[in-house]
């Protein structure tokens, strides 16, 4: 017969075919050693999914450490600037690779989770509209307060979520580069379901605004987040270090400026102004907070700062940028601490007690989480008054 | 408070309207142009001589959940395939065992593509400044980690299921070995990732995606399929549904920058370098890939190269951005040329140097030397009369002491490495327009082998300081390179690279190698 097949024919299902190559093939496997990346070390006990198809896929050479290649780069930029390199970030690790999701995360379970995601809030969406539940929303929570400075923030979270484009270029491992575009993408979803929010309200109430106009205003102009402003603009186009970027955005700014607005503003306040609707975006918003914590912790307290070789200086460098990004996201809250002004004051939920009760649980919390594991001493007492004094 | 206030006014609201409400994708996504403001030090971290224009659109207007669910359906049917049926018929031991092999390289390499590919759209996510566009790229880069994943997934699979594992298992640690992956890195690594944005964009996008997928991803489905192999076809078109999102990109790019000045100076330019450097590779590792990586043959690649790279896209492709100023590549007259015989070429060299590889090569039988000779004519005088002294004097046995470079060597064909596109060349020997330009910087030997390369090097020759591997290797012993680039199977001495798929043939250890006492040496010392 012809070598030469046409029409489609498939070596599987053609008989004539299949009998070629199955007479080609070897009577016992030539190898025994069926696991992919066997040579390569776990997180856990053995080797997962998740490992076997994102773990050394980054093609780096070895004097990036980490890398299983050798050599230069076969093209660099214009002027000679390398592909990657270890200058592009202060951080000195022993292996770029060494990261992992604690969640294991390969591309078709994250979007498998976020598709469900999505098919459960359109679900919501329609109970929600149909039970009539807008009726008991506060006006002034839901027109100044949901319409303005919801919309406003979700500025704050698109500029997070731009922050991540030179990370995802710049960063010397495959499993923080895919780590890094996934929680780039929550930040861009978070400020998506913000819009759809306002969007879904304006079908729901007429003369709701939808347009983001209001909010744009508010976010470039108002007083209540120009701290943030800065912060976000700083962290998405100031920084060039990837690693800082990501440390400044998840383990200062956000843990406390994004937790505080979102937990204990939107969150808790909604439900005391009949608004039921705010907590079930928030609620995913905060899913993905607590799934980009892992990431970055292990990014930055198992693996930089627990770097054999490196981890003292790591940890040091942490500090300082600690020392320089902490006061910025102080001045963000406090000027955030302007909105309890413009909303009527319920005692024991948005006045200056329960306030500074719900500073107490974030700056508990970040000391807890993001402080103690770098030994960075904070006095949380002192930071929550400097926030407290933008009260008016 | 005025609870009442609200009542009445969605009580009113709800008189209006109690039906059912969502909100849709597109209804957020009409407002994700306006998510960005200005302010002072907004601007990219990534020159490009090129202005993107800010109300650049995007075509596939998707938002972050809307991605997750259509991507989550082409996983589960592609997923389910491969692990439910596939699995069941024992597919991946129904596969012709050179394309087994041909599976090794394709995959992977197309993985090292798709990786970069990655940090590629990262830097055009941050150079673009419309947020439309911005989201059109970032839906690349979370593509591009799908697509990793996915060919990643191929490699697994064929070595959990298949006949033979070593080269599927542990690619990623040696591919750097042999003469391939560098080139491989400088049209899918470095060539995305590494320069003006706009010009990785055209690398990428206009010719890495809209030229070169469609006979990579497309065309290999057919030569998958007729040599037995349903795994790929089932992975590469569920890839190939997101591709079009990523042409659109490209083509988004050139509209974003057409009314700037410097499209008319430089485009055109960046574009030829960009068609040069993708096709250098290209061409002859895909062809080669096909013809010599197969059983059953689809159709001479010369003819697929004719369709897909000449009229599809040298013609209808660039045709349609005509009215932004684009035209054809000055270069792609070449390689029409090349593409008839550089895979010849370059096969005979992959085969000279297999024990470099990882994964097995083998000689065409009577019947492909048939084949190539109906549709090569000229084929057998060149090549096919080598490969039967090759095969005469036991190339393929691990007891003749003789391993084709020795051919090489013996009759003064010295093979170099090309500096720019790092393709190994013979000049004195090949049918393809290869010729030897050497040129001396900073007291170091480049060599060329067209002139395309030579004029980008020569334009900016720090960006292609890249040793090669006979630099890389020179004056070591073969057997100790292979054991230092983790070139063995598990049985710790029988090499992962063999001459030959036969079953019933010997297959060759790392102390066959070393008995030959094969020394690198660098070509261009001898110049
Ligand atoms: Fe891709
Ligand atoms: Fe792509």
């Amino acid at each position: 017969m012809s070598i030469e097949v046409s029409g489609g024919r498939r070596g599987l299902t053609d008989p004539v075919l299949s009998a070629e190559i199955m007479a080609a093939i070897p009577d016992q496997p030539l190898e025994t050693q069926r696991k992919m990346n066997y040579f390569m070390t776990p997180r856990g006990k053995r080797i997962n999914e998740y490992e076997v198809l994102c773990c050394y896929t980054q093609p780096t050479p070895d004097w990036i450490p980490g890398g299983l290649d050798w050599g230069d780069w076969t093209q660099k930029f214009h002027g000679g600037r390398p592909s990657w390199s270890n200058e592009s970030t202060e951080m000195r690790c022993s292996d770029w690779l060494k990261h992992r999701d604690p969640a294991f995360r390969w591309h078709a379970l994250y979007v498998k989770d976020k598709a469900e995601e999505w098919r459960y809030t359109d679900r919501f969406l329609k109970a929600y509209s149909a039970d009539g539940h807008v009726r008991s929303m506060d006006p002034v929570w839901r027109d100044e307060v949901l319409g303005d400075y919801l919309g406003a923030f979700g500025f704050s979270e698109y500029g997070l979520f731009n922050s991540h484009s030179s990370v995802v270029r710049d960063c010397l491992g495959d499993t923080l580069r895919m780590s890094s575009a996934m929680i780039g993408l929550d930040k861009v979803d978070n400020a998506q379901m913000i819009q759809m929010e306002r969007t879904f309200l304006a079908k729901l109430v007429p003369g709701f605004p939808e347009s983001t106009d209001i909010p744009k205003n508010e976010w470039t102009k108002g007083a209540i987040f120009k701290g943030s402003r800065e912060v976000v603009q700083q962290i998405w186009q100031e920084t060039y270090d990837w690693n800082e970027i990501l440390f400044s955005g998840h383990m200062v700014y956000d843990p406390l400026f994004g937790q505080f607005v979102r937990r204990e503003f939107f969150a808790r306040l909604s439900s005391y102004y009949g608004d039921s609707l705010t907590p079930f975006f928030i609620n995913q918003m905060q899913l993905y907070f607590s799934q980009t914590k892992g990431i970055t912790t292990d990014m930055f307290h198992t693996c930089l700062a627990a770097d054999e070789q490196f981890g003292a200086y790591n940890t040091r460098l942490m500090h300082a940028w600690a020392d320089k990004w902490l006061p910025r996201t102080l001045t963000a809250l406090k000027d955030f601490m302007g909105i309890f002004s413009k909303i009527p004051e319920i005692k024991g939920v948005s006045d200056k007690p329960a306030i500074e009760a719900a500073l107490h649980r974030v700056f508990d919390d970040w000391k807890h989480d993001f402080a103690d594991p770098i030994g960075y001493q904070v006095n949380t007492a002192v930071l929550i008054k400097t926030v407290l004094s933008g009260l008016k | 408070m005025a609870i009442s206030a609200a009542t009445k006014a969605a009580t009113d609201a709800l008189a209006v309207n109690r039906a059912p409400v969502s909100v849709g994708a597109q209804e957020v996504h009409r407002w994700m142009q306006s998510f960005t403001w200005d302010f002072e030090k907004n601007r990219t971290k990534y020159s490009t001589k090129y202005k993107m224009a800010n109300d650049t659109k995007e075509q596939f207007k998707l938002i972050a959940k809307e991605y997750a669910r259509m991507e989550s359906v082409k996983d589960e049917r592609q997923f389910g395939s491969l692990q439910d049926v596939l699995t069941r018929v024992d597919a991946a031991n129904r596969v012709h065992p050179k394309w087994n092999e041909s599976m090794k390289v394709i995959s992977n390499f197309l993985e090292v593509g798709e990786y970069n590919a990655i940090a590629a759209t990262g830097m055009l996510w941050d150079s673009a400044t419309a947020p439309e566009q911005k989201n059109g790229y970032l839906g690349q880069v979370l593509d591009e980690i799908r697509h990793t994943n996915q060919c990643g997934y191929i490699n697994y699979y064929f070595a959990k299921q298949g006949q033979d594992a070593a080269g599927h298992n542990d690619a990623r640690r040696t591919r750097a070995i042999g003469p391939l992956w560098k080139g491989m890195k400088r049209v899918f690594s470095d060539g995305f990732i590494s320069g003006d944005a706009v010009e990785c964009s055209i690398n990428l996008q206009l010719v890495g995606e809209a030229c070169f997928t469609n006979p990579l991803i497309v065309a290999v489905t057919e030569w998958a399929s007729a040599n037995g192999d349903e795994m790929t076809p089932t992975v590469f078109l569920s890839i190939e549904t997101d591709e079009l999102r990523h042409m659109a990109n490209g083509y988004q790019t050139v509209v974003s920058i057409a009314n700037d000045a410097a499209a008319s100076k430089y485009l055109n330019t960046d574009l030829n370098n960009a068609f040069w450097t993708q096709q250098k590779y290209f061409t002859p590792v895909l062809g080669m890939m096909f013809e010599y990586g197969s059983h059953f043959k689809v159709e001479p690649w010369v003819k697929t190269w004719n369709r897909w790279v000449y009229e599809d896209w040298g013609g209808i492709w660039i045709g349609r951005l005509g009215k932004y100023g684009v035209q054809s590549p000055a270069s792609l007259r070449d390689a029409k040329k090349d593409a008839y015989w550089a895979h010849h070429d370059l096969f005979m060299i992959a085969y000279a140097l297999w024990p470099t590889g990882f994964f097995r090569l083998s000689l065409p039988t009577a019947e492909e030397a048939e084949w190539y000779e109906a549709n090569y004519p000229g084929w057998y005088d060149m090549y096919g009369k080598v490969y039967d002294e090759w095969r005469a004097r036991g190339c393929e046995d691990p007891n003749s002491g003789f391993l084709p470079l020795q051919w090489f060597i013996e009759n003064n064909h010295p093979i170099y490495i090309d500096r720019v596109s790092q393709v190994p060349f013979c000049p004195s020997y090949c049918k393809g327009a290869s010729s030897l330009r050497v040129l001396e910087f900073n007291g170091k030997k480049h060599s060329f082998s067209d002139q395309w390369g030579e004029r980008m090097w020569l334009s900016e020759p720090e960006r292609y300081e890249c040793q090669n591997i006979f630099e890389q290797y020179e004056g070591r012993e073969l057997s100790d390179v292979i054991a230092e680039g983790h070139g063995l199977r598990s049985d710790g001495k029988t090499l992962i690279s063999q001459p030959h798929t036969n079953k019933n043939g010997k297959l060759w250890t790392l102390d066959d190698i070393k008995k030959i006492n094969c020394v690198f040496n660098d070509p261009l010392k001898a110049l």
